[in-house]
């Protein structure tokens, strides 16, 4: 309630200003914070000249309810028929309430002939005063009396909601006919008020097929058990609903990170984020999952907001990114990745952002670098997120030349962070990577179990991580395509997004993290997927300089280079079923096929010297 | 609560009545202000904090009135709180949007004229200079309104007005010579 100072006192006599307003607002503010129920001896003081007018409650009220009619739409009629609409703005509640209107019309001339002529003019509104004495009436539509006070809110509320009809209400000029109310007819059927249908308690008396029956002779077959579970009635009902009631609410407590459930369920779970009325309600709803195919998805990155939380993402996307970017030319792509990391809160923004920038940017070779890089990180991350960007990641790397991947090697070598932020995702248990290696363990031990499987882009270049699997994601490394896997991505996967889904293994089982494995390091480029189910897996001695996927070209010498490093390959390959089929001959290794056990070859590069990134010669 | 004539006219009660000037309302009495004999009821349905259609009317108006039932008092006293401020933007708002509308109203033109442009500015950018309706800021239409009045604008836009117009002209002699 706010208090208004009055300006004058005098009594509004003839003539209206804006200080009218004041000063009967003024007045009843102040008599409003006075008890209404007696005479309110401010109204009196503070407007001197009111000198003989009793105050009284009704007048308190009728004051009231004119303030509540200021800035309303209102329609005046006058002695004389006539009928003049306008704006409220004033009243003189000093004296015999004159109406004040802005913006006023007659809209119906009472004393003249009933319709104006066709050749009448419309007269231009203007503000008018409708003294007492011909007063008759004011009418005023849609008001709300004691709704008034949601300051501020009802008001946004109002401006941001434009309904169609408060859009198009300027256009309702033409009216064809004149509308009367519908009254029922004589034939017309008996209907209750439909207004007031829902205003009684529940009938639980009422059977509505004894009253079809009873009207219409409509035998019902209607068997309540048919849809649902039939409840067992007997004397333990009672208990029953109890339970049954604990528990739905304890389900309907729940916390969710679903948008509109928490908002149903009463949390205000959306403060976090600036989401926007269209992202709340209207935009197209992102699966977490991240099942699909999303390309081109600039405009919606805030959609991720919701179900992708990974607060250290930024961290981690910052650091691979702008390590990554420094030593390429990308210059812009380092700046856009920047500003989209400064600007974004949701760290799942940024990726994609930057992910997104970098795709947009026609994939420079920092872009692709970028991608690889962000896709280490990114991966490690929450299942969603990490679909998209390996989806970007695949358009980005079919697009661009396999020369990046050698400029990622280098950076990658040179670049203690980049090889430690594989590494980080290589072992749960030994974060290398310092300055996201919060981020990531973080990260990757949160990560839940999205499945990842479904995302697993069949071009997977090199830093695919197919390993998530549903499972797990946080020790999937998945094998860097880079130096292994020429591009072999573009060629494979070809950006085919759609062809991922049949990469993806349905028998695998999930991935379960197992945080006594071995500790990758990775060289930069190459990204292994631990499989660590049963905790068999990782032998790192084992290097048989397998060639990793089958399937893969591994054009440049990828093979034999990795004799370095100490390729992983997982003994247990035997045991897999079908993991083959799902690997993607072309593609990288998938983390999917990090099924416990399962998986049939992933490389295990134990440690990767840099410069022995096979990339090398992978200049495409 | 002090009011007119007794029991009839007290805070809550639910009336129908009409006045001299041939009005029939029913609602429930919100207030009654005797020096100013000023009556304000609300009509519309019984839940509370719904939208009601207030009407003040000076009591000397009525010519007679029912006395239908005795409900509550549709105020509630502890909830009555004005927003000033609210009020005021809300006022601004309507100003403005009033203003707008009434930019859209030609000042001296006929009502058909009226209509012209009203369907006109359906679907282009129309405005009134004087008694000339300004269609994007090129083409004119000048009383009579006719087709032949049409100038100005580029030989496309200048048709297109013409052919609207003569669309419009047509639908709304449909509608009834009476209309207007």
């Amino acid at each position: 309630m706010q208090r208004m100072n009055l300006q004058q006192g005098r009594p509004f006599a003839n003539g209206y200003s804006s200080r009218r307003v004041d000063t009967v607002v003024g007045t009843r503010t102040e008599s409003k914070t006075q008890v209404r129920k007696s005479a309110s001896p401010n109204f009196v003081s503070t407007n001197g000249t009111r000198v003989g007018r009793p105050t009284s409650p009704s007048r308190d009220r009728l004051i009231y309810v004119l303030t509540c009619l200021v800035g309303h739409h209102v329609e005046v009629h006058v002695k004389n028929g006539s009928i003049i609409s306008g704006i409220f703005h004033a009243t003189n509640a000093d004296g015999d309430f004159e109406i004040v209107l802005k913006m006023a019309q007659v809209i119906k001339d009472g004393s003249v002939r009933e319709r104006k002529s066709d050749h009448d003019s419309i007269k231009k509104p203007q503000p008018m005063v409708i003294p007492a004495r011909e007063l008759v009436q004011v009418l005023a539509k849609d008001v709300s009396l004691s709704d008034e006070f949601t300051p501020g809110q009802s008001c946004e509320k109002r401006k941001d909601l434009m309904i169609d009809s408060v859009i198009s209400h300027s256009h309702h000029l033409e009216t064809e006919r004149e509308l009367a109310p519908w009254m029922p007819g004589e034939d017309d059927p008996e209907c209750p008020e439909l207004e007031n249908i829902f205003d009684g308690t529940f009938d639980r008396k009422w059977d509505q097929f004894e009253t079809n029956e009873a009207l219409f002779g409509v035998k019902s077959t209607f068997n309540e058990e048919l849809y649902t579970t039939k409840l067992e009635r007997g004397p333990q009902m009672r208990d029953l609903e109890k339970i049954a009631l604990k528990i739905a609410r304890e389900i309907e407590g729940e916390e969710t990170q679903d948008l509109h459930l928490a908002e149903e369920r009463g949390f205000s779970y959306h403060d976090d984020f600036n989401l926007d009325e269209e992202s709340r309600y209207s935009a197209v709803r992102r699966e977490v999952n991240g099942s699909g195919l999303r390309e081109n998805e600039n405009s919606d990155m805030e959609a991720y907001g919701s179900g992708i939380i990974a607060g250290s993402l930024g961290l981690a996307t910052s650091g691979s990114c702008s390590d990554s970017l420094s030593k390429k030319n990308g210059n812009e792509a380092q700046a856009s990745c920047n500003e989209t990391q400064a600007s974004s809160t949701s760290s799942s923004v940024v990726e994609e952002a930057c992910l997104y920038t970098l795709a947009d940017k026609g994939l420079g070779l920092s872009s692709v670098d970028v991608s690889s890089e962000l896709k280490s990180d990114c991966i490690a991350r929450s299942s969603s997120l990490e679909d998209e960007i390996r989806l970007d990641d695949n358009q980005i790397k079919d697009q661009g030349g396999k020369s990046e991947r050698m400029a990622i090697q280098d950076s990658q070598t040179s670049d203690d962070v980049n090889t430690s932020i594989k590494s980080e995702e290589v072992s749960i248990s030994a974060p290398l990577y310092d300055p996201s290696s919060s981020g990531q363990g973080n990260i990757i031990t949160e990560s839940s179990d999205s499945p990842v499987r479904g995302k697993l882009p069949a071009a997977s270049e090199s830093v695919d991580p197919p390993i998530r699997q549903g499972s797990s994601t946080s020790s999937s490394e998945y094998a860097h395509a880079e130096s292994n896997r020429p591009f072999l991505s573009p060629s494979t996967s070809c950006g085919s997004l759609s062809s991922e889904k049949s990469t993806l293994n349905p028998n695998a089982k999930e991935f379960k993290l197992n945080p006594n494995a071995k500790s990758f390091t990775p060289s930069s480029s190459v990204r292994l997927h631990a499989a660590i189910p049963d905790g068999s897996f990782y032998q790192a001695s084992n290097v048989n300089a397998v060639q990793h996927m089958h399937g893969l070209p591994m054009g440049v010498g990828v093979g034999p280079s990795f004799s370095h490093q100490p390729v992983f390959y997982n003994p247990q390959a035997a045991q897999i079923q079908s993991p083959q089929a799902y690997i993607n001959p072309n593609g990288p290794v998938y983390g999917q096929q990090m099924i416990v056990g399962q998986h049939p070859q992933f490389y295990y590069v134990q440690s990767y010297p840099p410069q022995e990134m096979p990339h090398k010669g992978r200049k495409f | 609560m002090e009011g007119g004539g007794g029991e009839e006219l007290a805070v809550g009660c639910v009336l129908s009545l009409r006045t001299t000037l041939g009005d029939e309302i029913e609602g429930q009495i919100v207030a009654y202000d005797r020096p100013s004999n000023i009556l304000v009821i609300q009509e519309g349905s019984s839940n509370a904090g719904a939208r009601r259609n207030i009407r003040l009317l000076k009591a000397n108006y009525i010519q007679d009135f029912t006395y239908l039932k005795k409900a509550e008092d549709p105020l509630d006293l502890n909830k009555c709180y004005i927003d000033l401020a609210g009020l005021q933007a809300r006022e601004e708002a309507s100003l403005r949007q009033a203003e707008i509308e009434a930019e859209r109203i030609g000042v001296g033109v006929t009502s058909e004229a009226q209509s012209l442009f009203d369907a006109l500015s359906k679907t282009l950018p129309v405005r009134w200079d004087k008694t000339v309706i300004v269609v994007m800021n090129e083409v004119r239409v000048s009383i009579p309104y006719l087709p032949e009045n049409v100038t100005g604008g580029t030989p496309a836009a200048n048709d297109r007005v013409k052919k609207v117009l003569e669309f419009e002209r047509k639908r709304l002699q449909a509608r009834g010579p009476g209309q207007f």
